[in-house]
């Protein structure tokens, strides 16, 4: 038996190498400071689920399945469909990783995904309403880190917005006892934006993009930001016990609204072509 | 049908101006068992906080040999909100918790405390909107409080949009009916941006804007910290200047 | 005459800006010096500092502490010395080299609730300081009542070549053991204790102030014409 690892640890004489990259302006990986990992997005991974999709990004590999039920509305918004959003690190993705009920990393992870659907309108939730306070639809996205290589929030929205774009509804009919009828027929979701994040860490003073389990490990601070189909910010959120100038705000804000449209372009790609489910 | 959040001259549905903060009023060293506390209200939220520590890490295992943890714990209690709150510790206070921890990391001299934790706990007794960034300030005012070596105060305030227009200090109906809320936490002295959150919906432009309205937002309750430590420390006094040595 | 400016300050606040000399409790940004606790700054010849007015109290080697023995085990007591760290009292101090827990029981000598006035042995931040209780005036308090002080002020309620605590001393018939982490064992009768009390709480809140001597003696002169 091993030992138990408690947290990633980088060597002395990488961080020492890292830091050298750094000021040349370049990543151990190889990689310019502000460029991705190698993406890609498979569809329809899961046959049982109404939408999902498998992103790799570099090493991280996340399936995310999107699940369209009906069920009765929140007392509060009794016009409205609903949306839960989870997310977990399954101890099949990292060493550090353990079985249990999420831990804050995790739960930062689903409410930071949760914001970026909700926030940028992505999913009408007013015409996910069957019948007011009686019957709406319950759109429930499940997150699963099979293999944990940083970036998480990125590769989760990439794999949420593929999984919803392609997903499905029940149809459904209101039987004159007010019953619900649900038919086998489906109908797509509609969605009507689609919510990029873009993942920031400061290392040694340097700004890097997407950034990995390793450089994770190195960071001081991280910023992720989300934005949708118009270039607008719809969530963000800063991470890690280090700071940003303000400077390094803007420029960030910048950055990912140029990023989401690249990355927005590529998803889109791929969805309008795998569309012809296999 | 939505709630006018505006009027025609750009009021706010609670009479204030676009830029305009709620009241805050921030009271230092109101619990007596702890090593540091302090009590806001900012609007209607009324946060105490209160600080132990530093003091040994339990469990043991935590313990870091060259410097300090930090335990935050941001709760509301159940009487808090509009309908009641269920008790249990939600994932919303989770997330939060996290995230007002890593905002007062960067200030507290961590090094000075090796092998200790240091306890910060965060009592949301009414809440009303942004209570994230009160409580963050509140903590920080506490941390001053139990005498802990700081870089700096870190003091939080929310800006937003409203019925298209930037507004500093979203309250609880502008943030459930309003378009974008930016919580954001700084440290004022130094500059530099230790919270930082966001829902809602920004073109690039407004997000500049709204950066820039909380950060100035942040400076106001910056100035009501400050106050309510000297407050409570001097008083009136003006200091010694005699020499004495 | 060297001139000390001083000001109050928050944590962030600018001390000074310049080329200075550290001495305690700021942090150095470029050549600006920021204070890193609530007090008050002094700025001289000397150096840089700022002496706060709150915070705990961390241990230094030769330190007079009074502590409270809260537990023991088989080979040392611990002692809580009003500090985020336990004062470790090793059997073999106290009984002697040929100590053995099989013939010895720890509480037969100092028993949990105890105050013992002791001395920093050893505290080098990787391990609970070491105290001692041999030597002149330290060992278990017998007598007196316990009155606490927030350990910065400790300082002030001893004053300039002891003076303040001749001066609370002689003027309540008392006799005071000032530990440096803010513990003071008041021996005396019960008025003369309850009139430190006064002074202490005194000190306590106008610690930042000068001319507290006289304030603390016009405390004295009052409480006596207020009782005759």
């Amino acid at each position: 038996m091993s030992a138990v690892r408690k947290a990633v640890v980088v060597g002395t004489l990488r961080k020492s190498q890292m830091k050298e990259q750094l000021v040349k302006g370049k990543r151990l990986d190889g990689r310019d400071l502000l460029q991705q990992r190698n993406l890609s997005i498979e569809l329809g991974v899961i046959e049982k689920a109404s939408g999902s999709a498998r992103v790799r990004l570099g090493d991280t590999e996340i399936v995310a399945g999107a699940k369209v039920e009906t069920g009765r509305p929140f007392p509060d918004t009794p016009d409205q469909g609903l949306l839960i959003v989870t997310a977990e690190v399954l101890p099949i993705a990292s060493a550090y990783a353990e079985p249990g009920p999420p831990n804050e990393e995790a739960i930062e992870l689903a409410r930071v995904s949760d914001r970026g659907i909700r926030e940028s309108g992505m999913l009408d939730f007013s015409k996910l309403m069957i019948k007011k306070g009686e019957h709406v639809y319950s759109v429930f996205v499940d997150v699963a880190v099979l293999n944990d290589d940083g970036g998480l929030f990125d590769a989760a929205s990439y794999a949420i917005v593929s999984a919803l774009s392609t997903a499905t509804r029940p149809n459904t009919e209101l039987a004159e006892d007010g019953s619900l009828i649900v038919s086998d027929d489906t109908s797509d979701l509609d969605v009507k934006t689609l919510p990029i994040a873009t993942t920031f860490a400061k290392i040694h003073g340097k700004i890097v993009f997407d950034p990995n389990t390793e450089e994770q490990a190195m960071m001081e601070a991280r910023l992720t930001l989300v934005t949708d189909s118009e270039g607008k910010f719809v969530a963000g959120q800063k991470g890690g016990s280090g700071v940003f100038t303000y400077d390094e705000m803007k420029e960030l804000a910048r950055i990912s609204a140029e990023r989401g449209i690249e990355i927005r372009k590529a998803i889109r790609d791929t969805i309008d072509n795998g569309s012809q489910k296999t | 049908m939505k709630t006018a959040l505006l009027n025609a001259d750009k009021i706010r549905l609670d009479g204030r101006k676009l830029d305009e903060l709620r009241p805050v009023k921030i009271e230092v060293g109101v619990i007596k068992n702890a090593d540091g506390s302090a009590r806001i209200e900012f609007g209607k939220n009324k946060i105490m906080a209160a600080v132990y520590g530093p003091k040994e890490v339990h469990p043991k295992h935590l313990t870091k040999p060259d410097r300090a943890i930090v335990k935050c714990r941001y709760h509301m209690t159940p009487f808090s909100t509009d309908t009641r709150k269920n008790p249990s510790f939600s994932r919303r206070e989770i997330e939060i918790s996290k995230v007002i921890r890593q905002a007062l990391e960067p200030a507290i001299i961590l090094e000075d405390y090796p092998r200790s934790s240091i306890e910060v706990y965060m009592e949301v007794l009414q809440s009303d909107g942004g209570s994230r960034c009160a409580a963050l300030s509140a903590a920080s005012v506490a941390l001053a409080d139990a005498g802990i070596n700081m870089r700096d105060l870190v003091a939080g305030c929310a800006a937003g949009k409203i019925g298209g227009e930037i507004v500093l200090d979203i309250d609880d109906t502008e943030d459930k009916e309003g378009e974008a809320d930016m919580p954001t936490g700084i440290m004022p002295s130094l500059g530099l941006v230790t919270l930082f959150q966001l829902d809602g919906n920004l073109s690039a432009s407004e997000f500049q804007k709204t950066f820039d309205l909380a950060v100035n937002g942040c400076m106001k309750v910056y100035q009501i910290q400050r106050e309510a430590l000297m407050n409570k420390y001097f008083g009136q006094s003006e200091p010694m200047q005699e020499s004495n040595e | 005459m060297s001139a000390v400016k001083r000001k109050y300050v928050v944590p962030g606040d600018l001390v000074a800006e310049g080329e200075f000399r550290p001495i305690g409790h700021v942090t150095q940004d470029g050549n600006k010096f920021l204070s890193t606790r609530v007090g008050m700054a002094e700025v001289g010849r000397e150096g840089v500092r700022v002496i706060p007015l709150s915070g705990p109290y961390i241990p230094r080697i030769d330190d007079l502490v009074i502590g409270q023995v809260v537990d023991y085990s088989a080979f040392a007591w611990e002692v809580d010395i009003n500090s985020p760290f336990f004062g470790v009292l090793p059997a073999q101090s106290v009984f002697g080299r040929e100590y053995s827990p099989a013939n010895e029981s720890l509480s037969s000598r100092f028993a949990i609730g105890d105050h013992l006035t002791c001395k920093i042995m050893s505290f080098d931040r990787t391990r609970d300081p070491l105290v001692t209780v041999s030597g002149p005036g330290l060992g278990k308090v017998d007598e007196g009542e316990i009155v606490k002080i927030s350990p910065t002020k400790v300082p002030r309620l001893i004053g300039k070549k002891g003076l303040m605590i001749k001066s609370i001393e002689a003027a309540t018939n008392t006799r005071l053991a000032i530990g440096q982490n803010g513990i003071v064992v008041t021996i005396g009768p019960s008025a003369g204790v309850e009139m430190v009390r006064r002074a202490i709480r005194l000190i306590e809140e106008e610690a930042h102030l000068a001319d507290l001597g006289s304030k603390v003696e016009a405390l004295f002169t009052e409480a006596e014409s207020g009782t005759n």
